[in-house]
């Protein structure tokens, strides 16, 4: 029982620290993880930004570069001449500096000067525009951004532009459906600057950078962005290019370890940042790995959206943060439930060890040791349940003392009675094979005719003395004789008046008053009937024999209460009322109902002292020769057996009542 | 009535002693006999008129006797014998037994001789009467 006690503790110990554990792990790393990944949105957007800025930056050092070419005088005096060589010269040293992929320079009607590119010179067989020329001279200004370059316009250009440009499309799951199995056009940056001569337009110059396979921007987007950070040997940031939907320039990295050019982006990107034109953050599935990132669109010189610009970071890292966070506090929590663990052993050891010590102490109390070691008293509640349990264990030890008191006292005066009646079987036996001899010669003797007066009285006396030891004999023998009753239904009243009739000579010789007041309606009881009888005998001559001529002896019976659980050690009450006054119905709660009868002289009484020693065998104040001492030792006994028991009221020179009290219902020792 | 023989079994001598000087003061013959043992060998060789007993005595005790005398002579001496039971520690039981056994008396120790002689002539005169008989209740004495 204690040990589940012990357990339900520490299990519940264990199941408060767990729960909280797992809710604090869950919250605090949902927590937690949130911060990490706001931070990480919030980053990458400030990375979009900057990735933005190093393409607009592009795109202006591009325009910049033409711009300070353009103003240059001698470009339109050569532009003038027709010098083609030297523009030439010039247009190359200048794509050379500003790293451009295309460069040329065309005169007010749009047609071709010069060109850097491979066929360089092949101009009036030209049948493709060039769409930056032609927005310059469209507008009459400079012009710089995005630009869309048709496939043979990049061949015109260059025919190596035009294969770079070339991308097939790689079937990737979340992209939305396209039919062409690759694109051919290009996506540049581009910027075209007319030539001026006074305020006339006499020409442009154009170049671009093709961003189809570029490695440029987007490596300088990692390098600046995220300064080359890794994460588990691999870049964490990356950028992307993309032509509409489709990656044209990426440092994210395919399976093989490829920059995965030609794959595309999800429908649901395309549809937010392309066609509805919004910015985009949130953790996404790139190429084979999520990432935190960041799209938006690419507006071109038309104001058309393009394409996308992208950056992310690896989700890798964060979830990396996550995890370590997650031991963290597992093992925060394990620590918390063995701490748990062992505070829930101690207290379950400090409520169950006394608690135990209470049960052995209560296990050796039922087999019979009242003083158990409890141990020391707890200063809880199990310290008063200790102090309960103390004052119970003392309350019956003192219980037990006292029983053990009345029983010694119960064993000693039946052993005292047995012993005597052992003994006095003996001397009975052995005294009176002698005594027939006494008997018989001094009898013998008293029959001769020869014998003097002297001699005769002298064996007179010698054959009465002998009659009297014979009566203590038989005295002795009645009362070590535990003679087992004979009841038989009986009608008291007439006993009483049949015993009362063998002693009336006698009283009427001492000139007493003997009265018998019978009782009415008195039950049948059965009883055995010579040795109540016997009783009432000694009883009612004890009482002739304490009074004196004129007093009076009165035999009452009727029905009267006693308590009959508690029969003192002597079966008697010494000073209780008599019977015939007997208002003792009001003391016992365990009152019983019996037939009374009472005895009561106006004699000499006894004096107090000698109440106590009433009952023991052979104690008499009678004259010596005129009693045993016995009587009242066997009536009691005889009483006894019948459930009964004898009470004594008695005052000097007042008189005496002795009442026997059996109980209505027969509880006879058999 | 005079002349009958009577047998006296009983361990105490003085006891032996009182019966003879009483009985034979009577003009009855008295044998005596200090053990159950020796009232069995006597009662071999020779008829007696009444018996008399001790119930405690120290080998066998006079139950045993009147078992003996019932199977020995289950015909002619038990029938007719009058036996008178004597002792000195008369309980209520050893006299029902006593009586209830046959016995035609039973007389408590110690006695007078007008007691003794009372018994046995009480004892003889109903034998003389009636003849034998099997159980007789005579009132109990001494309680």
């Amino acid at each position: 029982m204690f040990y589940s006690t012990r357990l339900r503790l520490i299990i519940g110990f264990i199941g408060v620290s767990i729960l909280v554990g797992v809710i604090s792990l869950f919250v605090g790393s949902q927590l937690i993880y949130r911060a990490v990944l706001n931070e990480a949105t919030m980053r990458i957007s400030r990375d979009l930004n900057a990735a933005r800025e190093i393409y607009l930056s592009r795109i202006m050092t591009m325009d910049m570069a033409l711009n300070v070419a353009a103003l240059d005088p001698e470009f339109s005096s050569l532009l003038y001449e027709k010098n083609t060589n030297r523009l030439l010269n010039k247009i190359k040293k200048i794509a050379r500096q500003s790293e451009l992929d295309f460069a040329g320079i065309a005169d007010g009607n749009g047609t071709t000067v010069c060109r850097i590119g491979t066929n360089s010179t092949a101009f009036e067989k030209e049948t493709v525009s060039n769409p930056v020329v032609e927005f310059v001279l469209s507008r009459g200004k400079a012009i710089s951004g995005t630009v869309i370059l048709p496939y043979e316009f990049l061949h015109e250009e260059n025919p190596e532009l035009a294969a770079r440009a070339r991308i097939e499309l790689l079937p990737t799951p979340m992209a939305a459906p396209r039919e062409e199995g690759e694109e051919k056009s290009g996506m540049a940056l581009c910027a075209g600057v007319p030539i001026l001569n006074g305020q006339d337009v006499i020409g442009v110059i154009y170049g671009g950078k093709l961003l189809n396979r570029d490695k440029e921007i987007v490596d300088t987007v990692r390098e600046t962005a995220f300064q080359g950070e890794t994460f588990k040997g691999r870049s964490i940031g990356t950028a992307t290019i993309f032509f509409k939907d489709l990656r044209i320039s990426t440092n994210v990295l395919n399976p093989q370890q490829e920059r995965a050019i030609g794959t595309r982006v999800s429908q649901e990107v395309k549809d937010r940042v392309l066609i509805e034109g919004e910015r985009w953050t949130d953790r996404a599935f790139v190429v084979s790995d999520w990432y935190i990132t960041a799209y938006e669109p690419i507006i071109d010189i038309h104001g058309d959206r393009v394409g996308i610009l992208y950056v992310g970071v690896l989700e890798d890292k964060y979830v990396f943060v996550r995890r370590n966070l997650l031991t963290v506090f597992i093992l925060i929590t394990i620590a918390g439930m063995a701490i748990a663990t062992g505070l829930g052993f101690l207290l379950a050891h400090k409520i169950t060890v006394p608690v135990r010590r209470l049960i052995s102490a209560g296990n050796e109390a039922t087999k019979g040791n009242l003083d158990p070691e409890i141990g020391p008293i707890s200063n809880n509640e199990i310290g008063s349940l200790q102090t309960t349990f103390s004052e119970m264990l003392r309350s019956l030890r003192e219980r037990d003392a006292r029983q053990r008191a009345e029983s010694e006292h119960k064993l000693i005066l039946s052993e005292k009675q047995a012993s005597i009646g052992k003994l006095a079987a003996g001397v009975a036996h052995e005294i009176n094979n002698p005594l027939t001899g006494v008997l018989t010669f001094t009898h013998m003797l008293l029959k001769r005719t020869d014998l003097d007066d002297e001699i005769r009285n002298d064996l007179q006396t010698i054959a009465k003395e002998t009659e009297r030891v014979r009566k203590i004999v038989k005295g002795l023998l009645d009362f070590s004789r535990q003679t087992k009753l004979d009841p038989e239904p009986t009608d008291i009243n007439r006993l009483v008046k049949n015993t009362i009739e063998l002693v009336e000579n006698q009283a009427l010789i001492k000139g007493l008053i003997l009265e018998f007041l019978p009782g009415e309606d008195l039950p049948v009881r059965t009883v055995d009937r010579s040795q109540l009888q016997s009783v009432l005998l000694n009883i009612i001559m004890n009482a002739i024999d304490a009074s004196d001529p004129g007093d009076s002896v009165t035999v009452r019976t009727g029905i009267g209460v006693s308590s009959a659980e508690t029969v003192p050690a002597h079966g008697r009450e010494k000073n209780g009322p008599a019977a015939a006054g007997g208002d003792e119905s009001g003391r016992g709660e365990h009152a019983v109902k019996g037939i009374e009868i009472a005895v009561t002289d106006t004699g000499c009484g006894i004096p107090p002292a000698n109440l106590d020693k009433l009952f023991d065998p052979f104690f008499t104040t009678k004259d010596v020769g005129q009693g045993t001492g016995l009587g009242l030792a066997v009536s009691y006994g005889i009483i006894e057996r019948h459930g009964g028991k004898i009470r004594v009221h008695s005052e000097v020179d007042k008189g005496s009542t002795f009442t026997i009290w059996l109980p209505l219902e027969d509880k006879i020792e058999k | 009535m005079r002349n009958s023989k009577i047998l006296v079994v009983d361990d105490d001598k003085i006891v032996l002693e009182s019966c003879k000087r009483i009985l034979e003061d009577e003009g009855y013959k008295v044998i005596l006999v200090e053990s159950a043992e020796g009232a069995i060998d006597l009662l071999e060789m020779e008829y007696v008129d009444l018996l008399i007993m001790d119930m405690k005595m120290p080998t066998h005790d006079g139950m045993y006797l009147f078992e003996q005398i019932k199977r020995k002579w289950p015909l002619d001496i038990w029938p007719e014998l009058p036996v008178i039971v004597m002792s000195g520690y008369p309980t209520p039981k050893t006299i029902k037994d006593g009586l209830n056994r046959g016995a035609a008396d039973f007389i408590p120790k110690p006695f007078t001789p007008d007691e003794l002689i009372s018994s046995v002539n009480k004892a003889l005169k109903r034998r003389k009467e009636d003849g034998p008989r099997k159980s007789d209740r005579s009132p109990g004495t001494g309680d």
